[in-house]
């Protein structure tokens, strides 16, 4: 509701949503940014922290600091850290301790007074008398979501119009609904209004319309601009969402001017019974010239394994879109995580040739995802789209959704009798693509032959080897360097950071940040990792002063990939496996101490987040 | 021209090998339809069976271990106006696949699932596969079978199948009527094949199988056929397909337990949420305008996501 009210306000909203693996309980929030011109990263400690429940106050102890207004129902005041049953147990008794040594009381009003101690502003609400006050119908916690989103934006001093706009936009089209939202909003506005609590109105900015998506939504829309028609999946967190998506907008609509042309037509969407079934499925659909994708997370593309390697044998156009999240095994299954790169370039036995490529914002997410199309059709090999679960789960606003940035690249056709779906006579290494319904050809995951038949013969075996391999010289040769990798910032500076997926956004603002501090620093930002740009990436690092690599993960994947494909080896290190999203001021922080400090190796793990 | 629709390729069974029978059945059933072979493909999953597609002129697809189920199903979701051919054997499709042999009766996408069912894996020299009788020893086990067996037409029936049939390899003539019924089936068609193998399995041979079949369509009572949602017999006819498929033993029933045309096959369903899917599938879309370009639009497809100022 925030995120709208001030997106239809014309501010810029960036946010992420963090949640337990839990239905209804847990603790959850959403930590957001809004600014006047786009954010691309979030920061702690907050400006406003809006608590709907008790266990929010204990929770976010340390995220609020001078100045940090909080808001919550002065009823929380009654709550125990001890009946807090819903807060993980030894999250609790971090708490816990926390308060003790402080001197603080182990319930809402010690915590509260912690904070306030730390320079945090607090705003007690009677969230129960204000509601009964605007609506008399069901019970009054069916409406604290609105009252505190009301109330900070009151505070914040957004037009109330726009927070009307917000519940309008969330309760889409129930009348009746909107209606009683809309008398709590007023009754927080005027709350706020009497007790001086209400901010100097906020101008209005001038922007065009804009897309509110999240990465799931990026890739989802950019399957469908890329020619996607048919999608498989088995539910998982927080890859589902993307086929969820899919399924409510399988009902395409066309151009103007192909409306009088094309039929009224959609995407299939299947939920299959596994992972397994679902890559292999959608490899089938495939081998009818259809355009289709798979979407997982680590447990259900480890399932995949064997299905990637198929294709990859059989030269099957299959995308799988990998969102990562914190692992091994079901490790933390809602939670962000960036350990899945050496797997997505070494699944499956055997070796065969993949594209895997991963995107860093929202708007990479839907021209990628055109693009992951287009790389399987043309290489006719399996393309591995990464996303980490915090870009998933990033909310960001995208000016326009351009269908013409990328064009579709039809598969390579030879006429030819007989049709050899494995034809060796290609300099690229992709021979004439076969679908089912139009040419008679034969695959098996056996080594085979031009036709497609099982041989173990020795000759054919390293001809079809190194035809397949060909492929990826071919496709390495013909995407262009920037979908690989770029260079962003000064093109010579202090500082090089390396990084990849949805550390982008914040680093470039630490780029801003450092430069207070008279450092320069750019960033060498990768997209691509197989096929690698080696020479780039070697020429850039050979160039750089101080390189810190930035990454999700424990083992530094990226770096270790960059030295196994040109030798350089990355000495620093910021690194976050906690699961919890990089913010802009732990990375500016890291980034100092490695800057400003003596040693020769350094690895510095950051721990914010609840 | 009449198509043949056998390829030219040495066929590496073992001599005696009941696939013979099978392949021989669905090379009569493709002709006898007089269908266009690119109308029609075949899909394996991994073992002797596995390579059928390769004997058939027809396209096909010899894919992973237990897999040819959701593989098949992709073929024929993307384009519902393939008839999709499955062959995989009892290991492939009850002991890896199951899983998937399951969701397909749920589904009833309209594929035509061929059970090559020999009670051995043969390819790997002949261990107990799940159609085998717990207690037996073929000459292949060090010890006899200590599992259960699966009995593959109730477990069909059980998960949906709305056609299920069985067949026996050395009865080619029954076998292709079979085969042909199925094909012309809209929903999903299980056909249970008892297969001898001739090098592994030295107990359910050829004669011990002759000894013990017999054709349900001898009965001329016997209507396996639901036509209609409103045939008063239809839960009588289920009724009486699940106990007949039970009969093991001195007297196997072969022929057609249950035809059931009345469930809606998957691409029905789906029909109903996805415009036009029939008419237009995945497989018939057009995914590109005269330039280049996707011909969908992005503000009207997503127009939930805009927000307006």
């Amino acid at each position: 509701m925030i995120s709208r009210a001030f997106a239809s306000s014309g501010y810029g909203v960036f946010g992420v949503r963090e949640y337990h693996s839990n239905i209804k309980g847990r603790h959850s929030y959403i930590h957001l940014r809004i600014k006047e011109k786009q954010p691309r990263s979030l920061r702690y400690p907050v400006d406003y922290l809006v608590a709907l429940d008790a266990d929010t106050i204990f929770e976010h102890l340390e995220d609020v600091s001078q100045g940090t207004k909080v808001i919550y129902d002065l009823s929380f005041e009654r709550s125990d850290l001890a009946s807090a049953r819903m807060i993980m147990r030894d999250t609790a008794e971090r708490i816990r301790k926390t308060l003790e040594e402080g001197g603080y009381e182990r319930n809402v009003k010690g915590a509260l007074k912690l904070m306030e101690d730390r320079g945090a502003r607090l705003i007690g609400v009677p969230f129960d008398d204000l509601v009964n006050s605007a609506v008399k119908e069901g019970p009054a916690s069916r409406y604290f979501n609105t009252l505190g989103a009301a109330i900070t934006l009151g505070i914040a001093g957004l037009k109330v119009e726009h927070t009307i706009e917000g519940v309008k936009a969330v309760f889409a089209n129930k009348e009746q609904v909107v209606k009683l939202n809309v008398a709590v909003v007023q009754a927080a506005y005027e709350f706020c209004m009497n007790k001086g609590l209400a901010g100097k109105e906020l101008p209005e900015l001038k922007v065009g319309k804009r897309f509110l998506l999240t990465g799931n939504d990026g890739s989802a829309i950019g399957k469908v601009l890329g020619g996607l028609r048919f999608q498989t999946y088995y539910p998982i967190t927080p890859a589902s969402d993307e086929s969820t998506i899919l399924e409510e907008h399988e009902a395409l609509k066309w151009i103007q001017k192909e409306t009088e042309k094309l039929k009224e037509a959609g995407v299939v969407v299947v939920q299959t019974e596994d992972e397994i079934s679902a890559v292999t499925m959608a490899s089938g659909a495939a081998l009818t010239g259809v355009r289709s994708a798979t979407a997982t997370s680590g447990p259900g593309f480890s399932l995949m394994a064997e299905g990637i390697g198929f294709a990859g044998m059989d030269e099957v156009p299959l995308v799988v879109t990998l969102y990562q999240r914190g692992g091994p095994s079901t490790g933390l299954p809602t939670r962000n995580g960036q350990s899945d790169l050496l797997f997505a370039l070494n699944t499956g036995h055997g070796e065969f040739p993949r594209i895997v490529f991963s995107s860093g914002d929202v708007e990479e997410c839907i021209y990628d995802a055109m693009k992951a199309l287009n790389y399987a059709q043309r290489y006719q090999m399996p393309v591995i789209h990464m996303i980490d679960k915090n870009l998933a789960n990033t909310m960001d606003l995208i000016p326009e959704i351009d269908r013409k940035r990328v064009k579709i690249v039809p598969p390579v056709r030879v006429e030819k009798e007989p049709f050899k779906r494995y034809d060796l006579d290609t300099d690229t290494g992709i021979s004439g693509f076969g679908i089912f319904g139009r040419d008679i050809f034969w695959m098996t995951g056996d080594e085979h032959d031009e036709l497609g038949h099982v041989t173990e013969d020795p000759v054919i075996r390293d001809a079809m080897m190194r035809k397949r391999f060909q492929k990826l010289v071919t496709a390495d040769r013909e995407i262009p360097l920037e979908d690989k990798a770029q260079l962003m910032g000064p093109s010579s500076a202090d500082v090089t950071f390396v990084t990849w997926g949805s550390q982008k956004g914040p680093i470039l603002d630490v780029i801003e940040d450092l430069k207070n501090d008279g450092v320069t620093a750019n960033l060498l930002y990768l997209k691509m990792f197989s096929p690698f740009p080696s020479e780039f990436v070697s020429s850039v690092l050979k160039k750089a002063k101080l390189v810190i690599n930035v990454e999700s993960n424990m083992l530094a994947q990226a770096a270790r990939v960059i030295r196994m494909n040109t030798g350089i080896e990355i000495k620093k290190h910021i690194l976050k496996y906690n699961g919890r999203h990089m913010t802009e001021d732990e990375i500016y922080r890291a980034a100092k101490e490695i800057i400003f400090g003596k040693e020769e190796k350094v690895e510095e793990v950051l721990v914010n987040g609840a | 021209m009449v198509h043949n629709f056998k390829n030219d390729i040495t066929v590496d069974w073992c001599p005696g090998c009941g696939d013979f029978g099978i392949l021989t059945s669905v090379i009569q059933a493709l002709t006898e339809l007089d269908m266009d072979p690119k109308s029609v493909v075949s899909v394996s999953g991994i073992g002797c069976s596995g390579k059928t597609p390769h004997y058939l002129n027809i396209a096909g697809v010899h894919t992973l271990h237990g897999r040819a189920i959701p593989y098949a199903t992709g073929v024929k979701l993307a384009n519902p106006d393939l008839k999709v051919l499955v062959m995989g054997g009892d290991g492939d499709l009850l002991g890896i696949g199951a899983g998937h042999f399951v969701a397909e009766g749920r589904r009833n996408t309209g594929l035509t699932v061929i059970l090559f069912d020999n009670a051995v894996y043969g390819l790997t020299k002949g261990q107990a596969a799940p159609t085998m009788e717990m207690g037996e020893k073929t000459k292949s086990l060090t010890r006899a079978n200590i599992f259960g067996k699966i009995n593959p037409l109730t477990l069909a029936l059980s998960a949906g199948y709305s056609f299920v049939a069985r067949g026996f390899s050395f009865d080619m003539k029954q076998l292709k009527e079979i085969i042909k019924t199925a094909i012309n089936h809209e929903g999903s068609a299980l056909i249970d094949v008892l297969q001898p193998c001739p090098t592994y399995n030295n107990i359910n041979t050829m004669e011990w199988y002759r000894k013990r079949v017999y054709k349900l369509e001898d009965d001329k009572s016997w209507d396996p056929v639901i036509a209609s949602p409103d045939d008063p017999e239809a839960q009588a006819k289920f009724e009486r397909a699940y106990r007949k498929s039970l009969e093991w033993g001195d007297r196997i029933p072969t022929g057609i337990f249950y035809d059931n045309r009345t469930i809606p096959p998957f691409t029905k369903r789906l029909n109903e949420f996805v415009p036009n899917y029939l008419e237009v599938p995945p497989a018939k879309q057009r995914i590109l305008d005269a330039e280049g370009y996707t011909p969908v639009d992005p503000d009207l497809t997503f127009a939930d996501k805009i927000i307006a100022h």
